[in-house]
């Protein structure tokens, strides 16, 4: 079966964008605009692997993690960052709450797609 | 529809004159693909030298496959870079252009050399990651300095061999626009960055007289402000601006007005008292030894006149030249006043400064006879403005 996915990013050109690249990937995409939208999917659903944007309005990235963790220790979770460096801290942060990996946007393709696929595998 | 490519070109050529700023050409140049050229997305990969990577600028297209602003990368040792950076195309096809089909086919060739196989491998995977079926180098000299993805025709059809042409024509013309506007802002930051390290170095300068003289301490900083508020003044009650030139010089020549003052023995700077005639005429010499420094400098011509002339008085009974009246450059009469106001307000061994109000009835007094009037008046609207 099909390894589920779930893209959580603020900016709709990126989710449509990471989405359509890993459905070409025959995984299955689910996207979410929020991390609010994101919590309340995985109420209902779980996935393989959550792709999650650090920065976002609302409920920020390091947040959807901590609660993502709180309901269930093992969801995988990696985040996508930016370069600047208040950011980067952040990302030990994430690291402790227990987010696999992380890679920081602008990303090199073979980068984003070895590290979902190695998550997936 | 076709498009008349010949037209297209002219009307871009035309466009990257009269626009200056890279990253808008590079927004136009996509939106001509997208709309005239009718792809499903086009995107610009442009190098960032401090990092020596590339990133993809700016994208148009539809959703899905337009690539977001600022999310990809492509490093120097990526395969698509590393195609291009080595001139590998030149090799294998015969214009500028990768297109993707005919790079399947180039793969099949036997004569292709295995780590140019390689590399070649590596740059479709690219190219196929971003479902792009052409990619135009874009060069200045041999610098890669961009690349541009093209998606597939909405049409489903192939790119023509005398569109690729045009495509590359295009590309070789925007390098050279990016190129232009790069060297244009990085000429820029040289001067900028000259420029702040000739006031840094006045301003150090300065404070050395300073620090000479021990009972005007800041007063060359002060000085200096009060100087550029009243030209600012000036230029607002004559509604005339003055030039940019003019106020760098006004803003030098205050730091150095003094700059004479290294001549004078520090017993005379610094003395508890008034100064005897003997004592008065050395210390009149300042402006004219100030002179003698500044003169090699050649950049600072403008600028040693108001060192030269800010003892001067309007009605002529100043030094060095008893000038007179509109004989005084206009950057000594501002540096007077400002010089003057500060004198005044600044305690000394044998007397208390003045308050604010004090000084400038004084000025209100001796306008037009020790100072230029207009100047001395936009001192005194500034202090009634709370502005000093």
């Amino acid at each position: 079966m099909a390894k589920k996915l779930l893209i959580v990013d603020d900016e709709k050109d990126v989710r449509e964008f990471a989405a359509n690249f890993f459905r070409k990937r025959k995984i299955d995409v689910t996207i979410a605009s929020s991390g609010e939208e994101a919590l309340g999917l995985l109420e209902k659903q779980k996935v393989d692997l959550v792709l999650l944007d650090i920065k976002m309005p609302g409920i920020d990235g390091v947040e959807t993690l901590k609660r993502i963790k709180e309901r269930d220790k093992d969801a995988k979770v990696v985040m996508v960052t930016g370069t600047k460096p208040e950011e980067a801290g952040a990302f030990e942060k994430c690291r402790q709450l227990g987010a696999m990996d992380y890679i920081h946007k602008p990303l090199e393709m073979d980068e984003l797609e070895k590290v979902v696929l190695k998550e997936l595998a | 529809m076709a498009i008349d490519y010949k037209k297209e070109l002219e009307g871009a050529a035309k466009t990257m004159i009269l626009v200056h700023e890279p990253h808008i050409l590079i927004k136009m140049i996509v939106r001509l693909f997208v709309q005239k050229v009718r792809v499903k997305h086009a995107g610009i990969l442009l190098h960032h030298s401090d990092k020596d990577t590339y990133v993809l600028t700016v994208s148009g297209g539809s959703a899905g496959l337009k690539i977001p602003a600022g999310f990809a990368r492509m490093d120097a040792d990526n395969s698509l870079i590393r195609f291009f950076r080595e001139r590998l195309d030149r090799g294998i096809f015969n214009y500028g252009a990768v297109v993707f089909e005919e790079a399947k086919k180039a793969l099949k060739k036997k004569n292709l050399a295995e780590d140019v196989r390689q590399i070649l491998k590596g740059a479709m995977h690219q190219m196929e990651m971003f479902e792009t079926k052409v990619c135009i180098p874009s060069y200045f000299r041999d610098d890669l300095l961009g690349i541009l993805l093209l998606g597939s025709k909405k049409s489903g059809r192939s790119f023509a061999r005398k569109e690729l042409d045009f495509f590359i024509a295009l590309a070789s013309d925007v390098a050279m626009a990016i190129r232009n506007a790069q060297l244009f802002g990085e000429l820029e930051l040289e001067l900028d960055k000259r420029k702040r390290l000739f006031i840094h170095t006045t301003v150090a300068l300065a404070a050395a007289i300073d620090a000479k003289d021990h009972y005007t301490h800041g007063h060359t900083a002060r000085v200096t402000n009060l100087a550029l508020s009243i030209a600012k003044k000036l230029s607002q009650k004559n509604r005339t601006e003055f030039n940019e030139k003019f106020l760098e010089h006004l803003h030098i020549a205050s730091l150095l007005h003094d700059i004479g003052k290294i001549g004078i023995p520090e017993s005379i700077l610094n003395k508890e008292g008034p100064l005897d005639e003997e004592e008065k005429k050395k210390m009149q010499e300042h402006p004219l030894v100030g002179v003698t420094i500044l003169q090699p400098i050649k950049e600072l011509e403008d600028s040693v006149l108001g060192v030269k002339y800010h003892h001067e008085k309007y009605d002529g009974s100043g030094y060095p030249e008893g000038l007179k009246g509109s004989q005084i450059p206009l950057i000594a009469s501002i540096i007077s006043v400002a010089d003057s106001f500060d004198a005044m307000t600044t305690d000394r061994p044998y007397r208390r400064g003045l308050s604010k109000e004090e000084a400038i009835e004084e000025i209100r007094r001796v306008n037009g006879m020790q100072f230029d009037p207009q100047v001395g008046s936009a001192l005194i609207e500034l202090y009634q403005e709370n502005k000093i």
